[in-house]
């Protein structure tokens, strides 16, 4: 396809141009990315469960007491309860520290954390469309959105920040780090951030699972891909740069013996920092 | 030891029981013998010994695993502890692993008082004690080394120093402490108290304490019994200057002026007689010098007294009335530290003249009298005599001074002096001659004078700077000692003390350190024993235990004879006066030159702006032995200083304030926390004994409080047996700002 | 029912501190930390006529104790012999119950980081032994055993001699500590020492009056607005996007 044939917005498809779209898939995923999502979502099924069983006694307890005492009495002894919960943290904690130090260059270096958490001002128009129109108070077209939409970024950031927030108050209330009055605060910082990301969970198992506008995106955690239209429709930036790329790779096997000729504003595919893409 | 038993005759008699024991206890006991139990949660082998924290001698058990001495408990199979026991001895952990102990043989490098050491062997140690002491007993004769012990240890060097040929030997204990009631009660009874002091006071109605603050001054078993009493409903009568953990307790409490209590006893004896309260049958029966007696306290009233005590006289007269109706199981305890104003022989005649006319010397209730048990010893050729004499003055200077425990301020006095003839040598085995004998200026510059001073001890005390040779002993978890045999018990008993623990450092128990000694003085044959379990084989003999048994349990107890009727029904003397009859008029007393019966003396006041300074003991320590001690140094770090809240008002000072205590020589004291306080009179101030220590080697306990010792810089000798009167010196508070 | 009390018997306590160092030396404590108290009140009235005396205090294992809600790992427990009982492996160490207790009973232990406190000595109990500090105390002054059992010096204490609680009309949380001796002296005593209101620290208190219920509160608006979402989906019909 030439280059000059790549639209710079989305203009309506006819028919056919549709269903053709639909049967090509694009990689979206890395393997990396998808294990370590599930891995994150079973951790922290686990980990919420063993938690929110352990916080059983009356001035800190969330869920009814039918809950905790299942949960007990399904580990046994309290302490195993406990030990239970720090081993898989610790785990996760391990996880995630290789993830940033082996991972760190390729996962978050700055373009890749610009281009999938950063909002621009697409995102923040596309935020204020949605909210509007779930409350029936904006018919307007969405804007364009990257590879992730304005809300999956906000769960990313939001994730982001609490994650290790959550991470290091448990490794505080672990080992009793910095003393008494630090693991006290930790306390009530764990809990509240443990709120603020299953708040933030609702939405998103909602929106992965049960949304079906959505459904492309949740078998694309578990292919790797989702088909052309779907991206063409939902993260039409991204589409377009997958398609200048892909356009630039097949001039250069094309023209393997003429001088290269990087079309302005499109990087080469090697040099490309973020592939392979996440 | 006394020499009662041929080794031939020790041998046969013991025969094969005392073979297979003398055996078996050469080897580690077998399982059976060694009892288990828990520490906490964790199985332990529980070691019993005999507590050293301070000189009660509780029973105790130490848990011990893997070689290490976990915790130490009361002994529940020791006769008198039953189990419990103090803060102390709950503590000894505390003594065993303190960081601070003495781990090596020591040799001074620098000068007396620098602290700077070298560390040496053993050999070369003892080699260089043997050789001064050769060198001093030809220069100078062997009474030229003066010998300052205390504790159950000290038994092996008195052997050592008496063979030596020095008659030089002092303990605090004496003219320190209790010296004047020993000879007090012995001049009325025939003999004196002994330590326990036997005081009937589970059983009493009526408990008198004069100066004594139990409660505070801590000693398990005497607690127990006072505790006992208390709950069967006797009555409390507490005279002290100070509202004391006893008076708070107490129906009566006398807020007696300091140094009046002669006139006290007086006014009760007064009072007894003229109304007729005192036990008629048992003076009649038992005791002479009645009317000497009554004539001499007849112009003592109760007004006469009040003027004195400025205690009123209703309440004099009530009280005696009361301990007339209580009679004879009145208590009038002899208190144990006794050396106050210099007079104390005559008010502890006093006392004891009390105790005869409430008839309750020999009586339940009252004071009941000691068991004798029979011991072996050792045949050990004679003691050579000390052609020159005692040093001290005790039989001398002080007639009736205790030659068995002589008189250390005596010693002191003939170091400076060099009269009756020169001391040269100083060996100090447990005692700390800086903290215990008062006008410690005096006992510096005889330590100055001498050739040498050699202190054996645990911890690195003030003294030890002051050394040349420091040997360092094993504390009493990790070593074995003389048995303690009880006489002054209702039930008297033996008990053995064995080590829990092997030695720490390069430390040495006691027996070692004097047998290594004999071997190099050339008098192994004062120590015909080869190793503890033989010394204790012994001594024990004529006692015909299972020794294996009495290591086990800790303790065994023979049936005693406590009360007057036991010794009646066995025809045996009441009392061991030369005619067999309580003294109340002393005609000995009166044959030396001085009074027959007990007369008032008045005390100064303090000058003005001036307090009297008391002292006293805290639960948690004993003396200044333990105020190191991790756990002990947590539950009292540092003394304070009791002064009343009219006294504190008109200073300008505020309770919690820091000040330091002069007193009236110039003498300046460690800074001190001040309690202001309701509870004690304004013309003195009390502190607690043992604090304000010096050495730095102490990490915990250096520089913390103030030292009632160093403010001694007066003492009022009693000219009957030398016991230095020590509440007459006077201190006023400064204030740390303002210092002239 | 085993219901186990502890009474001390102020009249011959003599405040040696045997039972601070007993229970030290048994359970490991620290120096300068210690799971009893021996306080001694400051000498009352004007000379001569004067009054004093001294509290003995430990954990009280109290009927209605404010610290096992205080817990945040529920760590803390009543056990079936009522003896307030910490579960040290399920303990963070966070403090918020030594704030909660309102007689200073617990502490964190710096060498474990954990709380620590009086536990009546259970592991000796189960051996049949006394408590440390009631075996060792040289008066006799302490006396320890089951309220429910009518034959025991505890029942009679506090049944029938009158023994005190160390309460207030503000702080009644029903301790299992009592006091006996002349009545002026123990009233003086708890006059002098009494129990403070239970609180949580800072971080607690937080969590308990505000983050709780905005997380919960958050977390249900989510949820009822996810599910409003849902069902409003469900009457809409699936729709795959077209564009």
């Amino acid at each position: 396809m030439k280059t000059s044939a790549i639209p710079d917005h989305a203009i309506p498809l006819s028919a056919e141009e549709a269903a053709a779209m639909e049967q090509r898939q694009i990689k979206k995923h890395h393997i990396a990315i998808m294990l370590l999502h599930w891995f994150n979502a079973l951790v922290w099924v686990l980990e919420l469960t063993t938690g929110l069983a352990l916080v059983s006694s009356p001035h800190f307890r969330v869920v009814p007491l039918w809950f905790t005492d299942l949960v007990q009495g399904l580990f046994g002894p309290r302490a195993n309860l406990l030990r239970a919960h720090l081993v898989i943290g610790f785990t996760w904690v391990i996880v995630f520290l290789s993830y940033g130090l082996f991972g760190g260059k390729t996962y978050l270096a700055k373009e890749v954390l610009q281009k999938e958490i950063a909002l621009d001002q697409d995102d923040l128009q596309w935020l204020r469309i949605r909210v509007l129109g779930i409350l029936g108070r904006s018919k307007e077209p969405l804007p364009p959105q990257g590879i992730y939409n304005a809300g999956q970024k906000l769960f990313a950031l939001m994730v982001y920040v609490m994650l290790p927030i959550i991470m290091f108050t448990g490794l505080i209330m672990a080992f009793h780090w910095f003393g008494t009055a630090v693991v006290g605060w930790a306390v009530l910082i764990h809990f509240a951030s443990v709120g603020v990301v299953v708040c933030g969970l609702i939405v998103h198992v909602y929106m992965g699972a049960v949304f079906p506008e959505e459904k492309p995106a949740f078998f694309s955690m578990v292919t790797g891909t989702v088909n052309e239209l779907f991206a063409y429709s939902h993260h039409f930036k991204w589409w377009r740069e997958v398609k200048l790329e892909d356009a630039v790779w097949m001039r250069q096997r094309r023209n393997a013996d003429r001088e290269d000729d990087p079309v302005e504003g499109v990087s080469r595919p090697d040099q490309n920092a973020s592939q392979p893409r996440s | 030891m006394k020499k009662t038993v041929t080794r031939r005759g020790f041998l046969g008699s013991v025969g094969v029981v005392g073979l297979a024991g003398a055996t078996g206890l050469a080897r580690p006991l077998k399982a059976q013998a060694l009892p288990t139990g828990w520490r906490g949660t964790r199985r332990v082998k529980k070691i019993a010994t005999i507590c050293e924290m301070c000189f009660w001698r509780c029973g105790v058990l130490a848990s011990v695993a893997d070689g290490r001495v976990l915790r130490v408990e009361g002994n529940p199979d020791h006769p008198m502890t039953q189990g419990r026991l103090c803060a102390r001895g709950n503590a000894g952990t505390g003594l065993l692993y303190d960081r601070d102990r003495l781990k090596w043989p020591l040799m001074r490098i620098g000068n007396r008082g620098e602290g700077k050491f070298k560390r040496v062997t053993w050999d070369e140690a003892l080699d260089f004690l043997a050789n001064k002491l050769k060198n001093l007993k030809q220069e100078h004769g062997p009474e030229s080394v003066a010998f300052f012990p205390h504790g159950v240890s000290a038994s092996f060097f008195h052997t050592l120093l008496k063979a030596y040929g020095t008659p030089n030997s002092a303990e605090p204990a004496f003219a320190q402490c209790r010296g004047p009631r020993e000879v007090g009660y012995a001049l009325t009874f025939g003999k004196g108290l002994g330590s326990p002091e036997p005081v009937d006071l589970e059983e009493a109605k009526l408990m008198v304490l004069i100066g004594s603050h139990l409660g505070e001054n801590v000693f398990t078993s005497q607690i127990t019994a006072f505790a006992k009493g208390l709950s069967r409903g006797a009555k409390l009568l507490v005279v002290d200057p100070r509202f004391s953990t006893a008076a708070e307790k107490a129906d009566w409490w006398l807020p007696i002026r300091p140094g009046t209590d002669l006139a006290l006893l007086l006014a009760w004896i007064h009072v007894l007689i003229g109304e007729g309260l005192y036990d008629q049958d048992y003076i009649r029966k038992y005791a002479d010098g009645f009317a000497e007696l009554a004539a001499h306290v007849k112009p003592f009233t109760p007004e006469w007294a009040e003027g004195i005590t400025q205690l009123p006289a209703a309440q004099i007269r009530d009280t005696a009335r009361a301990m007339g109706q209580a009679k004879p199981a009145v208590v009038v305890h002899p208190g144990r530290h006794a050396t106050w104003y210099g007079d104390d022989t005559q008010r502890s005649r006093a006392m004891a003249i009390l105790t005869a006319l409430l008839g309750s010397w020999g009586r339940k209730g009252g004071i009941f009298l000691p068991t004798s048990i029979p011991r072996g010893g050792f045949e050990v050729p004679d003691f050579p005599e000390a052609a020159k004499g005692r040093a001290d003055g005790a039989g001398t200077t002080f007639p009736l001074g205790s030659k068995e425990l002589g008189i250390t301020n005596g010693l002191v006095a003939a170091t400076l002096t060099s009269k009756p003839y020169p001391i040269k040598a100083w060996i100090v085995y447990g005692q700390n001659v800086l903290q215990s004998i008062p006008q410690p200026e005096r006992t510096l510059k005889a330590i100055d004078s001498l050739d040498l001073l050699v202190v054996v001890d645990v911890m690195p005390v003030d003294q030890i700077l002051y050394a040349d040779l420091v040997l360092p002993e094993a504390t009493y978890l990790e070593r074995y000692d003389t048995p303690t045999i009880a006489e002054s018990a209702k039930e008297p008993y033996i008990a053995v003390r064995f080590p829990a623990c092997d030695p720490m450092y390069e430390s040495k128990p006691g027996w070692w350190i004097a047998k290594q000694m004999a071997v190099r003085l050339g008098l192994e044959a004062f120590f015909p024993w080869a190793s503890p379990e033989e010394h204790l084989a012994g001594i024990t003999e004529p006692m015909e235990l299972n020794l294996a048994e009495l290591r086990a349990r800790g303790a065994h107890k023979f049936p005693g004879h406590p009360y007057l009727e036991d010794r009646e029904a066995a025809g045996e003397p009441l009392f061991e006066t030369e005619n067999g009859k309580i003294h109340l008029y002393s005609k000995k007393l009166k044959d030396l030159g001085f009074d027959p019966l007990p007369r008032y003396t008045p005390v100064e006041d303090p000058p003005t702006g001036y307090f009297r300074l008391i002292y006293g003991r805290a639960p948690v320590h004993s003396f200044a032995r333990t105020e190191n001690n991790e756990m002990l140094h947590a539950l009292m770090p540092e003394n304070e200083v009791w002064l009343a809240t009219q006294a504190a008002q008109a200073l300008g000072m505020k309770d919690g304030q820091k000040v330091l205590l002069e007193n009236s020589d110039g003498t300046k004291s460690l800074p001190i926390r001040l309690k202001v306080t309701e509870g004690i009179r304004s013309d003195c101030v009390y502190v607690v004994h043992g604090f304000g220590q010096r050495s730095r080697m102490l990490t915990r306990a250096g520089g913390k409080g103030a030292s009632d010792t160093d403010l001694m810089s007066r003492v009022k000798v009693d000219p009957v047996m030398g016991g230095t009167g020590m509440r007459v010196n006077f201190v006023r508070p400064i204030s740390l700002l303002s210092q002239n | 029912m085993t219901r186990y009390a502890m009474v001390t018997d102020l009249r011959k306590c003599v405040a040696c501190q045997a039972c601070t160092a007993s229970c030290n030396a048994e359970w490991e404590v620290p120096a300068g930390y210690s799971r009893t108290q021996i306080k001694k009140t400051p000498i009352q009235g004007t000379f001569p006529k004067l009054l004093a005396g001294n509290l003995v205090a430990q954990c009280a294992h109290c009927d209605d104790a404010p610290c096992i809600p205080a817990c945040p790992s529920a760590a803390t427990y009543r056990d079936s012999k009522g003896i307030v009982q910490v579960d040290r492996e399920a303990c963070i160490g966070c403090g918020y119950c030594v704030e909660a207790c309102p007689y200073d009973a617990r502490f964190i232990n710096p060498t474990l980081k954990k709380v620590d406190k009086c536990d009546f000595c259970a592991p000796r109990l189960e051996r049949g032994q006394l408590p440390a500090c009631v075996t060792t105390c040289p008066a006799n002054a302490k006396f320890f055993g089951d309220l429910d059992d009518r034959s025991s010096d505890v029942f009679r204490m506090v049944f029938t001699e009158g023994a005190h609680r160390r309460e207030t009309p503000e702080v009644a949380v029903g301790p299992n500590v009592y006091y006996l001796g002349r009545a002026e002296q123990v009233e003086m005593v708890l006059a002098n020492y009494p129990p403070r209101p239970s609180r949580l620290p800072v971080a607690g208190t937080l969590w308990k009056k505000m983050a709780k219920p905005l997380v919960i509160g958050a977390v249900a608006m989510t949820f009822l607005g996810q599910a409003a979402a849902f069902f409003h989906q469900l009457r809409n019909g699936e729709k795959e996007h077209e564009d």
